[in-house]
Parts: C-alpha cells; structure tokens; sequence
C-alpha cells in the first residue's frame, strides 16, 4: 500500500493555518500526530490533496496540567508520563497512558485522539478489501453494512481521552475563519450526529486546545479501558468516572463513555439523581444496569455488543468502587 | 612447527553441544544488518505487483489488459493463460496455477500480474484492466460439503461433492472395544482458522539474465520445493534457476508452499528481461493464508475398570480454502497424530477436508497435531473427571512406553512423557493446587508429541538423501558449510556451527555458513515437520567426522602419534594421552591441504524404511518424537471473562538440548503462539470474506499476557538423534491450549470447545452455567490423587 501524493503544508501560527483551511477548503485535512490519518490515507479512506500541519505551530505545544490549559498538540508521551497531570486530573493521565503502544503516543497528540477518526470493520479495510464487499457510506459508497440502509452511519468513536476530559469538565478551545469560541467537550460531540457527522467543528475549524476546570477539593477520577489485549488495541470501551463524595454522600459524580457508540456521551441525566444520596452496593448496581440499558453498541468491532453492554455495568461499577475505596 | 610447542592443551575439551550458545546471526539481526529479501536491490529493478480477485467463486469470461499495457512505466502485464501448469507442494494435489486460470475461487487470489517502475504506476495499470466475471455459488461451509454441489470448485474434487481428501482408518475393533469400555466419554469441539502472523511478509526478487539464467531471491521454507515448482511452471531446467533464500523473518508453516507469487514473479523478470521485486503488504500476507485449518472435530476416548485406554475414535473435519496445499497431509495428521503419547489398542479415525471458497489453508507450526490434541487431552481430562481419578494418574496409567510400536505401525524410539509429566506436576505444585484453588482460579495439564522430522519426503524421484552437508576448508582455517537447510529465525545456522565445531574441536569464529544458494548448497528438502536439527544436525555430523578423518591423518603425519590416540578439541588436534603434544587445527589444514590444494568433506542423513503397508501408513512416521507435559494456572475475571494464564510449567523431551537457550526460546515462542490461538486468535470469515485481514484485528498475544515459563527439559539422549537430539520447533506449542483449556474446566467447572476462548464467551458460558445450576462452583475433587513424586530420577537438566 503506498500513500497518494499530497501536499503537506507547515504554517507557524493559528491564522496562517486558518488562512490555508480556506484556501483548500474541502480539499485537506488538518494534521496532527498522524497516527491514525496516514494509515487511513493509506487504505485509501477519504484521503485529501493537501495536508496542514499543526506540529509547527508553538502555542499548540503549551501543556500547563497546573493551569488545566493544554494545547492540542500536546504528545500522549507527555501527558502520560506528567506527574502534574496525574495528581489533579488521574483519569486524563490514565487514558493517555491507555491509548496504542509507545510509539503511537510518542507521535499521537491530544487534539489527535479527541477527533480520531470513528472506526467500523467495514470502513477499516483496504481499498480492495471495500471494493470486493461493495464501498459505504462513509467511504466511496452509499449504505451502511453494519445496519443496512442508507442514511446513518454506525462507525465507533474510539478516542480514549475524550470520556475522561468529559468526567472531568473540560472545555475546548476551536478558532476558524469565523472566529473563536469555546465550548464544553460535550458540546464537541452532537447527540445527533453518527460516525461521519461526528463532530460539530465547522468548516476549517482547529481545535486549539483544552481547558480543565481546578479540581474541586476530593474530586477523583479513573478512566478504565475494554479491550482483548493490553496494548494496540483501541478501546471496546472507555469508562471515565468522576467522583466527589462528602461526608459519605455524592456531591458531584459523572460518568463518561466512550468506544461504545457514533460519539462520545456523559450520563447526566443518571448520574444527577444520585448526587446528595450515599452510594450504596444497591444503587451502585442500579446505576450500572441503567447505562447498561442506555447504550446501543452495534457488531462493528471485534467484541459482540451485548458482551460491550454488559462490561459498561461492569465497567462503571468498579469504577465507582475503587474511587470510593479508601475515601 | 614443532609438535609439542604448538599451543596450551585445554583442560576441558572444548565443548559446543549442550551450551548456551547465542544464535550465531543475532548480532546481525538486532542491528538491521541481516538482509531480508526487501533489503535487496538490482540495477534496473521493478516493482511487481498482482491483481486480486474481489469474487469469492467466478468464471473469468474475460481479461482485457490492452488499456493497462499502454500505461506509462509499465513493463508487463501477465495473465494466467501465458504459464498454465498447476503446481502445488504436494505432487499428487497440483491445482495452483501462477495466476487465475478461467476462474476465481477466493477473494484475494491473483488474477493480473503487473510490473513497472514503482508501485503508483502498477495501480494506475490496475485501474485500466477490466476482468469481466460471472458470479459462481460461493461454498463457504464445510459442513455441507459432502452434499452434491452444483458447480465443484476443483474438478478434482470427490465424486459430485466439493471434498478434497477422505480418509478412513481402522484399526483393531473399535466398535467391540467401545461395547466392553467400563469408562467412555466423547467430545466434539471447534476451532477458528488461524495464521502464521510472521513478522516479514512474504517477498521475492526474480531476475532473468541474458544468458538464459534466471534467479530468484524469496522468503521460502523450501527452497528446493520453489526450486522444482519454478522449474516445472515455467519450463526451465533446474540447472538454470538458481534459488537463493535471504534472512527470512518467520515463517512457521506459512513460507513452506512454493507460492503464486513467486512464480509470477520469475514470469515477470522472463518477461521484461529486468529484475523485478514483490513485497506483500500485510493483507496479501493475510489472504495469501495457508494457516492452520478451521475444524471441527469428534473425540471418543473408552477405557476399561482399571483405567487403561481400550479405544480412540476421532472424526476430524476442515476447511481446506480453495486449493490443496498440505491439505492432505493434514487429513491424514488429524487422526494419526491423535494417539501418541498414549496406548491405544484400537483406533478408528475418519476424516474430511473440504475445498471452500475461503483463502487456502495449509501447513501451521504443528501442523495436524494441534487441534486433535485439545480435544483428546480435554476427553482424557473428562474420562478421568467421570472415574473419580487425578487425571496425573489416567495419563501415566496410559504413556506409550519408550521403544515401542503404536497400533497404527509408528515406531517409538526414545520417549520421556513420563518424566515431562511428573516434572510439571511436581514443579507446579499440583497436588496443592488441583481442584484446590479459589473459585476463578485453576491448574491444568495436557500431554502432547510430535514427529521430528517426517520420515517420507515429499518428492521420490529422483532418489536422495533428505539432507546433505558440504564442508570446504581453505588456507586461512575457515570451514565453510554449504546447506540448503533454511533458516528461517528458528536457528538451524547455529545448529549447523554447534555440531561441526563441536566434531571438529573448533571455535564457532572459524566456522562460516555460507547462504543457501542452490548453485553451491546441496539440498535439504526444508524447513517444517521439525526435521531440520534431526537430519540436517545428522548430515552435519557426518561431514565434520569426514573432515575430521582427513585432519586426524595430518595430525598423525606431522606428530607421528596413531590416529587413534588423536582427538580434536580447543582448536588443536592433540594426543589423548599427552594433551600437550598435538598441532593446531590450522596447522592440521594446511598439512591436509599440501598435496590437493583443497580440503572437502560431505555428509548426508536418510531416514530408515518405517511404518505398515496400509493406505496412508507413511502419514505421521517419524524416525523420533518429541514429547511433552505441560501444567499450566489460570485466573479468571468472572465478571469480565478475561483470562490470565500465571504461569507454563513446559516439560519437554527434545532428547538433548543442543543448544538449551535456543530450545527454550522456541518452547516460550510456542506458548505464545499457541496462546494467541486459544484466547484470540482467529480469522474471522462472515461468508467467504475475511473480516480481520490486518495485525490490528487479528488479535496476537502480546508480551504484556505472556505467562511465565518454566522449562523444564527431561528428554534423554535420542539413539538416532545428532548428539541425541530431537525436534523442539513445533510439538511445544501442542500442549499448551489444552493444558490452559483444561486450568480453566478447574477454575470455573466450565469446558471450553470452541476455540479461541474469547472473554465474551467466557461470559456467556458462566451465565449459562449459573442458570443451569443455580450457582458457580469448582468442579469436585478426584477420589485418586496422585502419589507423591519423589525422587530426583526426573530433574530437570
């Protein structure tokens, strides 16, 4: 397999790179770690004429765990092996630790794996491979093999640190030729998007950087990963999990899940009940069947989806448990 | 040059054999120095690259080339009608063709060879061919594969149905033993198709001189196989090809069929008069195939009130992909290699292997062996559960004793099960721990063999030894030996020094293997059925002890001491008697050298006439066996159903370890392997296409689960082996999966038939379990439990 001719383009700062978004508009793609885009460029998936890159541009680079302001373009090596990061932000530094091997980390970066491509075993082929079985949506084709129809595609977002920036509140920054603006991490992913529109970044948009609140005073966070081997693989499942109890009773707890569905989401809305009230082995339980319930994963990774369903419970109660063992 | 001045005398004799000795290329391989075959390069040389189909099964109506031939930068564009004649590694199953002939019966096979200056243009060829295909029934079962078919993918297939190879075997009265059995169990498991997963993928560089030569550089198993194959297709003489194997990385069964792609290669280089090079990318690694079969089979184990075994039936079926390969070989495998390492004096055996549109299974690192033994270890496993025994006790009740013949013929020279068994039962603490560890948590063992070396070559004619060794010695004091044996990273190089400079008293410094290079190496006939350190260390042997002839007679002529009282060692030549009276071997050369200039030596193994009369009697006969018992402990997540195995007590009977570090490194890489395709290894096919064609998807093991080993090597000296070697590439991965399989029945009371044993079924097994029994519960402990072993008699070296 060999890369298509591209032509890779290094702007110094923000407005000289959004100023080339517009001038190849439709026709690049922004390049950060490149760890997932020219493998994919490889098979053929989606490739574009002009490539940007963000490596040159400094303010990118700039990783202050202590301020929570971290560029996009901050390596996984760093962020995993920061100690500023694992004191106030545990499960950031574990969900970088947990991404590919090694050498992936050491070119992978943080804006790289918030906007990892989503992922499907029939959109992660050869070229040859999709032309036998007939092109899909998201790639040269018109239909989903996962789900047949025509409209919506089922590929898995499969990023690590977005769940545990999301337990954590994080905010990102985004500057485009409209501007700047930042948004919760939330936000970043539509609720009603699918695996090709799975970002709400609009055109020529670069995500600039992430901000993390101050860690309230007890709050404790974990990410936990599902996959079959302890390394390469990306996650089946990516539970984070964000914790502050007083006096034996929540006041904050946030559970965020990623490797499961189109996009990344947080439970809100199952986690909020909870806050005042004492976690018990019960409720613990409760909440776990209740996301259990909630989540729809399809057969387009290599472990069965109900199998996925049933780990997220599993998943999120150890993560609960050994946030509150020793607390 | 007087005698007695001529060196210190060793106090120690020099010794090689039995040492730690570093693989003699590590060095040149840790540092990128080795050369691959893609490390090569050619004045001139082109990229070749070929077609694939995208059907599973159709009729070619059509293949216009004419648009692609005009593109520039093309050099060729081949197709399968230019080199028709089938091929195949075996003589009596050729139906591979270079590239597709009339019809497509896999997704991924070759169809349209292209050559041209790089790998852009050879697509930018690809995109102008049009191949018009009409559609075929795709089989992708092999369950249905004895039905009547509409349309056989090989002419040659059974009678109207799409089976490649029926075997029938019986010998003894089974169905009488089976009615007197006080004790018998059956089990039927499945297992996943599996590949090699080698590091380099297969890659070849053809070049076709104007003086009618042609040479090809691949990354082969078998290079006299390629040899004959290239030879045949093409019409060449041999004389005129010249093989040559680089540094291959890895092939474990998956480089030992002379390939498509290799021949279409040499046709490109004969085509455009210019070298040309082929390197797979990973899918065409993954589709290219020839791994372990996809299989299902049927083990029934009887025995009699006093725990003897009385009778084994197994039916084995496989999925062969759409062309013969080794299929028929492993037929046959499937059922003779169920016995060993136990007693069975009846046996019936019934196998099936069915041509499907899948891509070609073949030849895997214990090749035939594998599958049947998990299943005959869990039913032995089973049978000793159903009578209330340690299952320790069952298997010693039942070894094969050393030096014996099966009831199938096989001949039994050297033998160590026992002690490989009581070894790991020992060592692992298995009284302590068998039905005794917390629920999750489990030991278990299983029991394997193998054949060290296949007794019948694949070709007959014309007639020649299965190995041959050259030595050549020149003045500087180098020996340099010529084999065709092919190291692949299995370490036959260092083998080939280890006995040489051992017979000959040398340091490994002064020993060269020169490169197997058909024009020079005499042949071996390849590496697989674990036959390279038992003949070619043989052949070796014999040569160095030629050699040693002719420089013991130096010896004596220039220290007048008979030849007899001479020996070698430390690099001299020197009196028994006297050690500080002798020449040094480079005084021993030149002296043999005066008159004739040249200093040669040969050596060659054959293997002994074996086995019975019967049809399909040479299948499985070996002139030795290893042997094999390996305990092994297992954790389980009951929530997740991920399994951790702790740790492999491996006990192995290779004979002597030539080179301990190196046969520990093989029973460590064969746990690894066998591993993987126990826990999540598999190739996933919906239909007839491959879903996970990519190391990312095809889930290895990865060093983080690897367990850790213990080896523990018990064999004694084999009476045929080189020094009393036996093979150690193949039969360690056999026993790992079903003593892991079996750790696990212990750990969670659950039996596990269908391979690999992925955390989801895992799961889904406890589940049932608990509905079925209302709760999770280890399985109870036997009534018999194993004596105490005692003794030293089975330490490990």
């Amino acid at each position: 397999m060999h890369l298509d001719e591209f032509q890779l383009h290094q702007p110094e700062s923000l407005p000289e790179a959004i100023s080339l978004a517009r001038e190849f508009a439709g026709q690049f793609d922004y390049l950060a770690g490149g760890t997932d885009l020219l493998p994919n460029y490889k098979m053929h998936l989606n490739p574009r004429p002009h490539l940007i890159s963000l490596d040159a541009i400094p303010e990118l680079h700039r990783f202050s765990p202590d301020q929570g302001d971290l560029g996009a373009m901050v390596r996984l090596r760093e962020m995993e092996g920061s100690a500023g990061l694992a004191s106030r932000y545990p499960a950031v530094a574990q969900a970088a630790r947990e991404v590919a091997t090694p050498l992936v980390r050491a070119s992978g970066t943080l804006g790289g794996n918030l906007l990892v491509e989503t992922r499907c075993f029939f959109f992660n082929q050869s070229y040859f491979w999709r032309q036998s079985l007939g092109f899909c949506l998201k790639a040269d084709g018109d239909r989903c093999h996962v789900v047949p129809q025509k409209e919506k595609c089922y590929a898995t977002f499969s990023g690590d640190l977005a769940p545990a920036l999301m337990a954590l509140d994080a905010r990102v920054r985004l500057m485009g030729p409209e501007g700047t603006r930042e948004i919760p991490l939330t936000d970043l992913y539509p609720r009603d998007g699918d695996g090709i529109r799975r970002t709400s970044l609009r055109a020529g948009e670069v995500l600039e950087g992430v901000t993390l609140p101050p860690p309230v005073q007890g709050l404790r966070s974990i990410y936990l990963k599902l996959r079959v081997r302890p390394s390469y693989d990306f996650p089946e499942l990516g539970v984070a999990v964000a914790l502050c109890q007083d006096g034996g009773r929540v006041s904050h707890l946030r559970v965020a899940l990623g490797g499961l569905e189109m996009v990344p989401r947080r439970m809100d809305a199952l986690t909020d009940p909870l806050v005042g009230s004492q976690l018990t082995g019960e409720s613990l339980r409760a909440l776990g069947e209740a996301i259990r319930s909630a989540v729809r994963p399809v057969h387009n990774t290599f472990l069965a989806p109900d199998y996925r369903r049933k780990m997220t419970a599993v998943l999120v109660r150890r993560a609960v448990r050994s946030l509150t063992e020793g607390s | 040059m007087t005698p007695a001045a001529s060196g210190e005398a060793p106090a120690v004799p020099h010794r090689l054999i039995g040492a730690r000795v570093p693989l003699v290329d590590a060095s040149l391989k840790v540092t990128g120095r080795a050369e691959y075959t893609d490390d090569l390069r050619r004045p001139n040389l082109l990229v070749g690259r070929i077609l694939k189909s995208v059907h599973p099964h159709a009729r070619i109506r059509k293949i216009d080339v004419t648009e692609a031939r005009k593109v520039p930068g093309v050099a060729a564009v081949l197709t399968g009608d230019r080199y028709p004649r089938t091929f195949g590694v075996l003589p009596m199953t050729h139906d591979e063709t270079a590239l597709a002939v009339d019809r497509v019966r896999y997704i991924g096979e070759g169809v349209v060879a292209v050559a041209a200056v790089d790998e852009e243009t050879c697509e930018r060829a690809f995109a102008r061919i049009r191949v018009e295909y009409e559609p075929l029934p795709v089989y992708d079962d092999p369950k249905v594969s004895r039905n009547p078919v509409a349309v056989k993918i090989h002419e040659r297939a059974l009678r109207d149905t799409n089976l490649q190879k029926e075997v029938f075997q019986h010998f003894g009265d089974l169905p009488g033993a089976w009615r007197a059995a006080a004790h018998s169990v059956r089990v039927s498991a499945r297992y996943a198709g599996v590949t090699h997963a080698f590091t380099e993928p297969h890659a070849v560089l053809a070049e076709y001189s104007p003086d009618g030569r042609l040479t090809v550089w691949s990354a082969t198993q078998v290079p006299h196989y390629l040899h004959r194959a290239l030879s045949e297709v093409l019409d060449l003489p041999m004389h005129r090809i010249r093989v040559i194997k680089p540094e291959v990385g890895g092939g474990f069964g998956g480089k030992s069929d002379p390939f498509p792609h290799e021949i279409a290669c040499a046709a490109l280089a004969m085509e455009t008069g210019r070298p040309v090079k082929i390197v797979f990318d990973r899918d065409d690694v993954f589709y290219t195939n020839h791994g372990r079969h996809p299989t299902w089979n049927t083990v029934g184990i009887a025995a009699d009130a006093l725990g003897r075994f009385t009778a084994l039936d197994v039916e084995a079926l496989l999925d062969g992909g759409a062309w013969s390969s080794f299929g028929t070989v492993t037929t046959y495998y499937n059922g003779v290699l169920a016995m060993g390492p136990y007693q069975f004096p009846n046996f019936r055996y019934h196998g099936a292997r069915a041509y499907t549109n899948h891509p070609p299974s073949g030849a895997m690192r214990a090749h035939g062996g594998t599958n049947i033994r998990y299943s005959v270890e869990v039913a032995v496993d089973m049978l000793a559960e159903e009578m209330g025994w340690d299952p320790t006790e069952l298997r010693l009740r039942n070894f094969l004793p050393p030096h014996s013949t099966t009831v199938n013929e096989f001949r039994i020279t050297s033998n160590s099960v026992r002690q490989c068994l009581l070894a790991a039962r020992e060592r692992s603490g298995w009284r302590e721990k068998f039905r005794a560890l917390p629920y999750g948590q489990g030991i278990g063992i299983a029991c394997g063999f193998y054949i060290s070396g296949s007794n019948s070559p694949i070709h007959f004619t014309p007639k020649f030894p299965q190995c041959t060794v050259h030595l050549k010695v020149d003045m500087d004091g180098g020996v340099t030996v010529h084999c065709g044996a092919a190291d692949i990273g299995q370490g036959s190089k260092t083998i080939l020094a280890q006995v040489v400079g051992e017979v000959l008293g040398i340091p490994l410094d002064r020993i060269r293997i020169a490169a197997v290079d058909s024009d020079t190496a005499p042949i071996d006939i390849g590496s697989y059925s674990s036959r390279v350190t038992f003949m070619m260390g043989n052949a070796a042997k014999r040569a160095a002890e030629d050699l040693r002839r002719q420089l013991v007679q130096a010896a004596s002529d220039l220290t007048g001491y008979a030849r007899e009282s001479l020996e070698c060692g430390g690099d001299r030549i020197y009196v028994r008697h006297r050690p500080q009276v002798g020449v040094s071997f480079l005084e021993a050369v030149h002296r043999a050298m005066e008159h004739t200039g040249a200093l040669h030596a040969s050596g060659s193994y054959e293997s002994a006439p074996m086995g019975g009369t019967f049809k399909g009697a040479r299948a499985g006969t070996a002139p030795a066996y290893s042997f094999s018992a390996y305990a092994a402990e297992v954790e389980v997540d009951v929530e997740t159903g991920f399994v951790r195995v702790r740790k492999v007590w491996a006990g192995f009977d290779c004979g002597r370890p030539l080179n301990p570090q190196s046969v520990e490194g093989q029973i460590e890489g064969s746990i690894h392997m066998g591993l993987g395709q126990l826990l999540s290894e598999s190739l996933n096919y919906r239909g007839p296409r491959l879903m996970n064609p990519s190391l990312l998807d095809y889930k290895i093991v990865m060093p983080q689960d690897m367990p850790e080993v213990e080896c523990l090597l018990v064999g004694e000296d084999d009476p045929e082996g080189p020094f009393g070697a036996k093979e150690a590439g193949e039969g360690p991965l056999i026993p790992v999966l079903p003593a892991v399989g079996n750790a696990l029945y212990d750990a969670l009371g659950v039996r596990f038939l269908d391979l690999p044993i992925t955390p989801d079924k895992v799961l889904r097994a406890l589940e049932e379990k608990e509905r079925r029994e209302g709760r999770l519960s280890k399985p109870a402990p036997p009534a018999v439990m194993p004596v105490p072993a005692g003794g030293t008699d089975h330490a490990p070296r």
